[in-house]
């Protein structure tokens, strides 16, 4: 177990974490991106070229504009 | 040993989010984590030190990791956003006649 | 009267505070079970015996592709990935009848000119990117999947950067759904050919393959990429297309 690939782990669970915790969902959104970021950079320790580029195109990438693109048309009307 | 950990971790964190959190657009983050971190596990456990599965040109490389299992988690990851989209869409549509994504605080579901 | 005003925030705690404590229970309980069954559980034994160490050996020698993985999902395993495309299908489908409307896309006016200049002169470059990413999926690592998506990404900043008139200008759902389809039929008409030349749906078309390593080799395998790569880029096109907000605006 290299030493890189135990701090990345650890930030790893850490945004996690955070994805988890806050409760505000545009924070939660953007370390769920850092997340797969993470996993990317995972992936290509691991030796799986092919799924790290998959994760960082599609976990990082699509996944959050498309998260975006949802919790911009909610509305918060507790009112009505 | 350790990549166990941290799939239980990372596994039990998505579980908690998913029952847990009453906000429709969490359980579907707790959902991406959890398949995060199967597919993460997936992929540790099946790299047993060898190269990059692709050959070179005029180089005999005689240790691949597996390309089976990377080739599934592949799959996976693909599948894990279109049905990501396709819940969001009909968090959407909720929201659209009860006004909130509280899954808690929805009405009208049975009226 | 006031007695449950009073006592309702009390017991919705109690039960908030029970809850957490069940689940937190539960919660402990199954990850010591998953903790106790993976001390069980052997070490790695895939590429010792059967399917994993037979690919490794002869994968080259069958599908002529370098990158193992793609000769995997294109060769071995191509009706696999017939049934992911059909997933995403449904998937669009889905999404597409649940929420279209009969509207002007506008979404917004766009972001500053500095961005719109910048990512007019890169666009190109993203483009042929995600071109070479699908055309190389047998000899670099990538794939139809993964330059589909960068393919789909350059209408999701069109979307962003320039608002999404110009994305529905520029490629209409109609180009869209076109692309789809495409790519759909070019994977099905290249099973269709290999049941009528080599006897089985999707096997490698023999007649194509060609010196290890260049371009046009490795069979059928960069062709069903391309078709993938369409198919997939198109179809998350559409699905990012269909979710953005839509309302009445006449400056088109």
């Amino acid at each position: 177990m290299e030493v890189l690939e135990i701090i990345l782990v650890i930030f790893l669970v850490f945004s996690a974490l955070m994805a988890v915790r806050f409760d505000e969902e545009l924070i939660s959104i953007i370390f769920l991106s850092i997340f797969s970021l993470i996993l990317t950079a995972l992936y290509l320790l691991h030796k799986a070229a092919d799924v790290a580029l998959a994760e960082a195109v599609i976990g990082a990438g699509l996944n959050t504009a498309i998260f975006m693109s949802a919790i911009s048309q909610i509305r918060h009307g507790d009112s009505d | 040993m350790f990549n166990n950990l941290i799939f239980i971790i990372l596994f039990m964190l998505g579980f908690y989010a998913l029952v847990m959190k009453t906000n429709l657009i969490k359980n579907v983050i707790g959902l991406n984590i959890m398949e995060a971190a199967v597919f993460f596990w997936v992929i540790s456990f099946s790299d047993v030190g060898g190269e990059v599965s692709i050959h070179k040109l005029g180089e005999e490389v005689t240790k691949f990791n597996d390309p089976v299992p990377q080739a599934l988690t592949l799959t996976g990851i693909v599948i894990g956003a279109s049905t990501a989209a396709l819940l969001l869409t009909l968090i959407i549509e909720l929201n659209k006649f009860s006004g909130t994504i509280d899954r808690e605080k929805i009405e009208g579901l049975n009226d | 009267m006031e007695i449950p005003t009073e006592t309702q925030p009390e017991v919705e705690s109690l039960n908030k505070l029970m809850k957490k404590t069940l689940v937190s229970v539960v919660l402990a309980g199954v990850a010591l079970a998953l903790y106790r069954s993976f001390a069980l559980m052997p070490g790695y034994q895939g590429l010792n015996l059967g399917l994993s160490n037979y690919i490794i050996e002869s994968g080259l020698k069958d599908t002529g592709s370098l990158n193992l993985i793609t000769a995997v999902l294109y060769d071995y395993r191509a009706f696999d990935s017939l049934g992911e495309s059909t997933v995403i299908f449904g998937a669009v489908s889905g999404i597409v009848l649940i929420l279209s409307r009969k509207m002007l896309p506008v979404s917004s006016k766009g972001l500053s000119f500095i961005v719109k200049r910048t990512l007019g002169i890169m666009t190109p470059f993203i483009a042929l990117f995600g071109l070479y990413i699908m055309s190389h999926g047998h000899l670099t690592p990538g794939g139809g999947f993964q330059g589909g998506v960068i393919l789909a990404a350059i209408s999701i900043i069109f979307s962003i950067v320039y608002g999404s008139a110009f994305d529905y200008r520029r490629y209409s759902p109609q180009t869209k759904t076109a692309l789809e389809t495409g790519g759909a039929l070019t994977f099905l008409g290249l099973g269709l050919a290999g049941i009528l030349m080599e006897g089985a749906f999707l096997q490698n078309l023999g007649f194509l393959t060609a010196e290890t390593g260049t371009l046009i080799s490795a069979g059928s395998i960069p062709y069903i990429n391309i078709g993938v790569g369409f198919k997939v880029g198109a179809g998350l096109a559409i699905i990012f297309y269909s979710m953005i907000q839509k309302t009445f605006e006449e400056d088109f």
